[in-house]
Order: structure tokens, then C-alpha cells, then sequence
């Protein structure tokens, strides 16, 4: 009687004293790794989601670029070909002049994969080449990400920050930046170099910068010589067609940042739940493990005991 | 038998000018108009297109001289190939620039067709637009951004038929 209200005692304990020595030894214990799957589960649900809410924007923001293009279209005679900074090294920014005001554009919200982080890299290899060749240089970072990562590296050539700005952009939203870029004395420079990403394809985005230059009104090199103006002052309408430029440039800019960032946020919520999905499935092996060792040792008590009681 | 040998040689080249000269008028300019949320006519062929210019109104037809004229609010007109009556966009502003080769790229920030515009908010917007520039205080912000308003409703409601004071 005695022996089976010990054993009973023993076969209750046992499996807590053999959970225990599991987790001292470092093994996660089966109600542990029940709690991991959980979260893991939940976590996977709202990467899953992002992705949805993702795919859905990004349908808008290509409609809204595909009209930006034709919009922006004339412009490209007046300013510098966008240049795509594939290699890194071999980029010089040779032709940029003595004063150059650099204009990253970036997200405000996280989680989209690498678009801030190549727009920042890109960045301070820029100030770095540019410094080299005895140039100067500002920047005007647009978009908090930008911010949060380019302050680190140059703080003292950050002018201005343009944040939490609401999306989706317009002609509005273009013309309040350029007037930021205008406070923070854009017209004393010798040119604007807009960084942004181009997006491509839901898979696939490039990083671009472009060169806008004040066009000069005489003297060689004056630009637009064949034209006629209206009103006849050329240096007066030559600085608001400099200033409505600089805001068209920015609005198709803001348009390729804003699609690029949106795919690259698909991507990254893609593969989250991907992976999220495999740590599950391996989870659930090792919890099954768990188990079916807790089970075997239980039983292995009770036939133990049972076998104490008769012998 | 000479003469009518020289004759025939000089008529056909006589003839290949006359036909160059109508094929760039039937040709006409090529028209781009823009705005940052519509693309209204990319690469499309027109007659003439009168534009609302700072400091006038005037129509470029092809082979216009280049210009780059900036805008004012006021009503842009096309005229299409075969039609006399011409379309009508109340434009915001913007530029207008002509090209060596009858190209024109009018690009705005705002347009809108005549037909959309409601003359009786254009005149509740104008009074406010007066109101709000009286009570500020002269050479302020925003004594300039209610005149500015004022303005462009008053050309509003113009190209409607109204006229404002």
C-alpha cells in the first residue's frame, strides 16, 4: 500500500524532475517549444498579410509612375541622364560642379528590404568621391529611414530632413519639398543630384541619380539658346522653369522611390513568411519529438511500477 | 521639240515642291499635354493650339518659331485636325515650350475641361478667396496665397461666362 502511493508520488514527479533536468541541460522543453510555434504562427500571419497589403499598394504606385513618365517626359532634355549605380566603383562623379546639394529620396517605414540601405551606401560613397576631388557638397535627405542611417555616417552635411510624409504622393507633395529644398538654399548650389530608386518589376529595382543644373542664362554654354521666351526677361522665366523643373523631377522621383519600395517590401514580407513557415515545420518535429519521449517515459514508469508492485 | 523636252523636266520638280509644302501643313504640330495625375495628349496631332500666356494669348500652329512661354490661369484651346470648334482646358499654370521640330510639351500642375467647371462654387470660392485677402495683413503669406486664389477663380469663372469683381 505503502509502495504504490510511493510510486504513485514518484510516477507524478517524475516527469517534472525529467522536464526540468531537460531544460537545465538546454533542451527546450515540449511547452516551450509549443509557445515558439504559436508566436511563429502569429508572425507568419501578419508577414503574410504585409505581403497582401503590399501587392494591393503596389498596383496604385505603378499607376501613378506610368502617368509621372509622360508627365516628366520633357524634361529629360533640360537635365542630365539619369545614371545607374550598379558598380559602385565605377562610378567617379566627375562631371558633378563645385557645389552640389544631394537629395537621397528614402522610405519613412520599415521592413521593406534593402531600398534605404542601397540609397545610403550609394550616398556616402558619393560624399566621400566628391570630397576627394576637392568638391563640396550638402544633403537633403527625404524620408526618416534615410535619416536614422545616413545621421551616423555624415551628421554635418545633413541640411534638412523631410519625414512622415503622407502617402500617396502628389504634385502637391512635390512642390512643398522643392520648396524645403529652396529654403534650404537649393538655388545657391551649383547642382541638385536627386538618389532614388527606379523600380523595374515587382521583382526587381535600381538605384539612379540624376543631375539637375540651373541653366545658365549667357555666356557659353547658355542653354536653350534657340528658343524664344515669354515674358522676354530669360533669366526671370529661366528660374521659375529651373524651380517648376526641379519639382517635376522630384514628383517622378518620389513616384520611383515610393514603387521600388513597395516591391521591395513584398519581397522582404515574402520571404519572411517563408522562412517563418520552415521554422514552423521544424519546430513541430522537434515538439513531436518532445512528446513522444515524454509519453515513452511515462509509460515506461507506469510498467515499472506495475512490475515493482508484483515482483 | 527641245522646248517641250525641258518642259517635262522642269514640271516634275516644280510639282515635288508644291507637294512638300502641303504634306507639312497636313501634317500639323504634335501635341503633348501633361498633368502630374493624367496624361491628357502624349504625341497627339493637332491643327493649333492657343496657348494662355503670361504676358498674352497666342496660337502655335507648325513650324511655330521655339518658344518657351510660361502660363497663366487661363483657358488653353486645341484645335483638332478637321474640326473648327476648338477643345477647351482651363489650365493653372504651368509652361508651355515649342520645339524646333513642331513638338509642344505643355505641362501643368492642374488642368480642367471648361464643361467640368461649376460656376457657382467658382463664385462662393472667389468671395471666400476675397474675404480671407481683406481680413489678412498686407504683404503676408497669406495675403499673397488669397490673391493668388483670387485671381484664378476670377479666370475661372471668366472662361465660364462670369465675370467677377
Amino acid at each position: 500500500m505503502a509502495l504504490r502511493a510511493s510510486v504513485q508520488r514518484v510516477s507524478r514527479t517524475l516527469p517534472r524532475l525529467m522536464a526540468q533536468a531537460g531544460a537545465a541541460r538546454g533542451m527546450a522543453t515540449e511547452k516551450q517549444i509549443f509557445n515558439q510555434i504559436q508566436s511563429t504562427k502569429n508572425i507568419k500571419k501578419i508577414t503574410s498579410s504585409m505581403k497582401m497589403v503590399s501587392a494591393a499598394k503596389l498596383k496604385g504606385d505603378e499607376t501613378r509612375l506610368e502617368l509621372a513618365k509622360p508627365f516628366n517626359e520633357w524634361t529629360n532634355a533640360l537635365c542630365g541622364k539619369p545614371v545607374h549605380l550598379d558598380d559602385l566603383e565605377n562610378i567617379t562623379y566627375e562631371e558633378l560642379p563645385q557645389k552640389t546639394l544631394i537629395v537621397p529620396i528614402t522610405s519613412d517605414k520599415g521592413l521593406c528590404g534593402g531600398v534605404n540601405s542601397f540609397i545610403s551606401r550609394s550616398v556616402r560613397d558619393a560624399i566621400g568621391k566628391i570630397n576627394a576631388q576637392g568638391k563640396e557638397c550638402d544633403v537633403v535627405i527625404i524620408g526618416d529611414k534615410g535619416r536614422s542611417q545616413m545621421s551616423r555616417s555624415f551628421p554635418e552635411k545633413i541640411l534638412r530632413t523631410a519625414t512622415d510624409i503622407q502617402a500617396p504622393g502628389n504634385f502637391n507633395l512635390a512642390a512643398a519639398l522643392s520648396a524645403e529644398l529652396t529654403a534650404a538654399g537649393a538655388m545657391n548650389y551649383d547642382a541638385v543630384m536627386i538618389v532614388y530608386n527606379s523600380y523595374v518589376n515587382a521583382a526587381v529595382y535600381h538605384q539612379y541619380y540624376k543631375v539637375i543644373k540651373p541653366m545658365a542664362v549667357e555666356g557659353e554654354g547658355e542653354s536653350m539658346v534657340e528658343y524664344e521666351f515669354e515674358p522676354d526677361v530669360k533669366s526671370e522665366i529661366m528660374g521659375d522653369l529651373y524651380e517648376y523643373m526641379l519639382t517635376s523631377q522630384i514628383y517622378y522621383c518620389f513616384m520611383d522611390g515610393a514603387a521600388a519600395e513597395q516591391s521591395s517590401r513584398m519581397t522582404a514580407m515574402e520571404n519572411a513568411s517563408k522562412n517563418a513557415g520552415e521554422m514552423i515545420d521544424t519546430l513541430t518535429l522537434q515538439y513531436n519529438r518532445a512528446r513522444q519521449a515524454r509519453i515513452t517515459t511515462e509509460l515506461i514508469e507506469i510498467i515499472s511500477g506495475a512490475s515493482a508492485l508484483e515482483g | 521639240m527641245m522646248q517641250r523636252a525641258l518642259l517635262r523636266r522642269f514640271t516634275p520638280s516644280l510639282r515635288r515642291t508644291f507637294s512638300t509644302v502641303e504634306e507639312s501643313a497636313a501634317a500639323g504640330m504634335t501635341l503633348n499635354f501633361n498633368l502630374p495625375h493624367e496624361s491628357i495628349y502624349v504625341g497627339a496631332k493637332v491643327d493649333q493650339v492657343i496657348v494662355p500666356g503670361v504676358a498674352g494669348e497666342y496660337g502655335v500652329t507648325a513650324d511655330h518659331v521655339p518658344l518657351v512661354a510660361q502660363l497663366k490661369p487661363g483657358v488653353l484651346q486645341i484645335l483638332h485636325q478637321g474640326t473648327a470648334e476648338a477643345e477647351k482646358y482651363f489650365v493653372a499654370g504651368g509652361f508651355s515650350i515649342t520645339h524646333p521640330n513642331s513638338t509642344t510639351d505643355i505641362s501643368c500642375p492642374e488642368a480642367v475641361k471648361i464643361d467640368d467647371i461649376d460656376s457657382a462654387s467658382v463664385t462662393a470660392a472667389f468671395e471666400a478667396a476675397k474675404s480671407a485677402f481683406s481680413s489678412a495683413e498686407a504683404g503676408s503669406q497669406a495675403a499673397a496665397e488669397a490673391q493668388i486664389d483670387m485671381e484664378v477663380n476670377k479666370a475661372m469663372a471668366f472662361a465660364v461666362g462670369v465675370s467677377l469683381a
